[in-house]
């Protein structure tokens, strides 16, 4: 029986599966960042391969490689044999916290999440001069991110609904807390009736999420199964964008960053080029995209706790940006466009935004 | 000045959300002062705007990350943003290693001096503000 004891050896026959043929190791953000064979997904595979055989102990030693890890899963798109690691590193981290040993920065996001409802603590949120709770055929929720640490690119996404006359309302959200299942525990009961109470009051069929991640949490997670059971239609913003005429159009060479969360983890890729190339007909592709795009490093907890390592990801994923030609590098996450506009370097002049902030200004241009 | 273990120089000014000031000449160059440093931690994004940039006192010049906190530096006058101390693009930790030296941020020019009245310098008025800062965070640590 599983407990929290022995969560990996649930995944015993995939970590035996790992041939160290090292395919993942040309795809791990974090290898490539630090260059370090311990911190790559067969790295890790060859740690839980002694865990299992007993020749060392899931102790604080392990900590640096085990959660060190974006959860990005292209280690996993990218495997022959067919691991699925983010699987398997997520219920490592959980079986360690069960042991009592975890990175400081996961235990204090698990303790930030009993005691308030975000993510950073922070005691006053933007209030983006909207109602709140109202009857609306729409929520739109914005995330922790998006409610903290990019500002401008929800009131852009919320001027841009606006613009396009949906009947959509805020809600007094909290963090949907998704994210404590990747890094050791567990989506809080509290905060998502929280969140599932309010979403139901609107009245709204359909909820939209400005955050990849809260998607991932909401149309995956079983504590947001009530919302699925009340038939809410869930969509991530890019989504409910697809098809839409906005009427303007850019000459500017645009490219497009997939963020993990809603690419590998989600398999929407297609709608957000849908809109921008709409657009930007100047739009080119990354060297590395859709199912092979490179993580910016934000992912499983990696920004809180190795910020240093998680920026060096962003900086070569802006490489490529740079290469590319692109005048604009555009994403639908807050948390991918949040860590690549801070590991922009002043040399290289491309803009980083997300694709409401583009398609804002250029209705706002018009 | 040493106060409880924190270094505040005597010649500087200081704004009440820990940033600093030193005039040289008819510019100003500030940064993060040393309580503020050790109290968020390692440094690991410093926003850098472009020159050029107008201030307005009291408003976002830019922006501070810690791996735990994210901190508005607010301009202390009115002015321009005249340079930035681009070292921090790769080495924000600079901040934490010499927060009045090579930890430096942004060299401003003031459209009038006078706006420093408004911060807090000298140790009559810096002392016990910070003391009280001191006592405010022992408390909610």
């Amino acid at each position: 029986m599983t407990n929290e004891h022995n969560l990996i050896e649930q995944f015993t026959e995939q970590i035996q599966h790992c041939t160290r043929c090292g395919f993942c190791q040309a795809h791990c953000p974090v290898f490539g960042a630090t260059g370090r064979p311990a911190l790559n997904a067969r790295g890790k595979m060859l740690l839980l391969k002694e865990v299992l055989a007993g020749k060392i102990e899931l102790n604080q030693d392990l900590v640096g490689s085990l959660f060190q890890c974006t959860t990005c899963a292209s280690c996993a798109t990218n495997c022959p044999s067919g691991v699925d690691v983010p699987a398997i590193i997520k219920a490592a981290r959980k079986q360690m916290v069960g042991l009592g040993t975890c990175h400081p920065a996961f235990t204090g996001m698990n303790e930030v999440l009993a005691e308030h409802d975000n993510i950073y603590a922070e005691d006053e949120p933007e209030d983006f001069d909207r109602e709140r709770g109202k009857q609306a055929e729409v929520v739109y929720f914005m995330g922790c991110v998006g409610q903290y640490r990019e500002e401008e690119a929800t009131e852009a996404a919320l001027d841009l609904l606006d613009h396009l006359e949906v009947d959509y309302t805020l809600i007094d959200e909290v963090c949907c807390s998704g994210v404590l299942e990747d890094v050791g525990f567990s989506v809080k009961p509290h905060l998502a009736s929280a969140n599932i109470e309010r979403i139901l009051a609107t009245g709204a069929g359909t909820l939209v999420t400005g955050c990849p991640y809260c998607y991932r949490t909401f149309t995956k997670q079983e504590a947001y199964a009530p919302l699925r059971e009340a038939g809410i239609k869930i969509v991530h913003l890019s989504q409910f964008l697809a098809g839409r005429d906005l009427g303007v159009h850019s000459q500017a060479k645009v490219t497009y960053h997939d963020p993990c969360d809603l690419g590998r983890h989600c398999g929407i890729y297609e709608e957000p080029r849908q809109t921008i190339k709409a657009v930007a007909p100047n739009f080119v592709e990354l060297t590395n995209h859709r199912q092979d795009a490179l993580c910016c490093g934000a992912g499983g907890g990696v920004r809180g706790a190795y910020a240093k390592n998680s920026l060096a990801m962003a900086r070569r994923r802006l490489a490529q940006v740079e290469n590319s030609g692109a005048e604009v590098l555009l994403t639908e996450c807050n948390s991918c466009a949040h860590n690549l506009a801070n590991a922009k370097l002043r040399a290289q002049k491309f803009r980083v935004m997300t694709t409401p902030q583009f398609l804002m200004e250029l209705i706002e241009e018009s | 000045m040493d106060i409880g273990g924190y270094n505040f120089p005597d010649e500087l000014y200081y704004d009440p959300e820990h940033f600093w000031v030193r005039v040289e000449g008819d510019e100003l160059v500030m940064g993060m002062d040393d309580f503020a440093q050790k109290l968020a931690g390692e440094i690991v994004y410093v926003q850098l705007p472009g020159e050029g940039k107008k201030l307005k006192k009291g408003k976002k010049l830019a922006k501070v990350e810690s791996g735990k906190w994210l901190g508005k530096v607010l301009s202390p006058v009115d002015g321009e943003l005249i340079a930035v101390n681009e070292d921090l693009e790769l080495k924000p930790e600079l901040i934490n290693q010499d927060c009045y030296g090579a930890g430096w941020m942004y060299r401003l020019k003031a459209d009038n001096l006078a706006d420093l009245d408004d911060l807090l310098h000298g140790a009559a008025a810096v002392e016990p503000w910070v003391n009280e800062e001191i006592a405010k965070h022992a408390q909610e640590g």
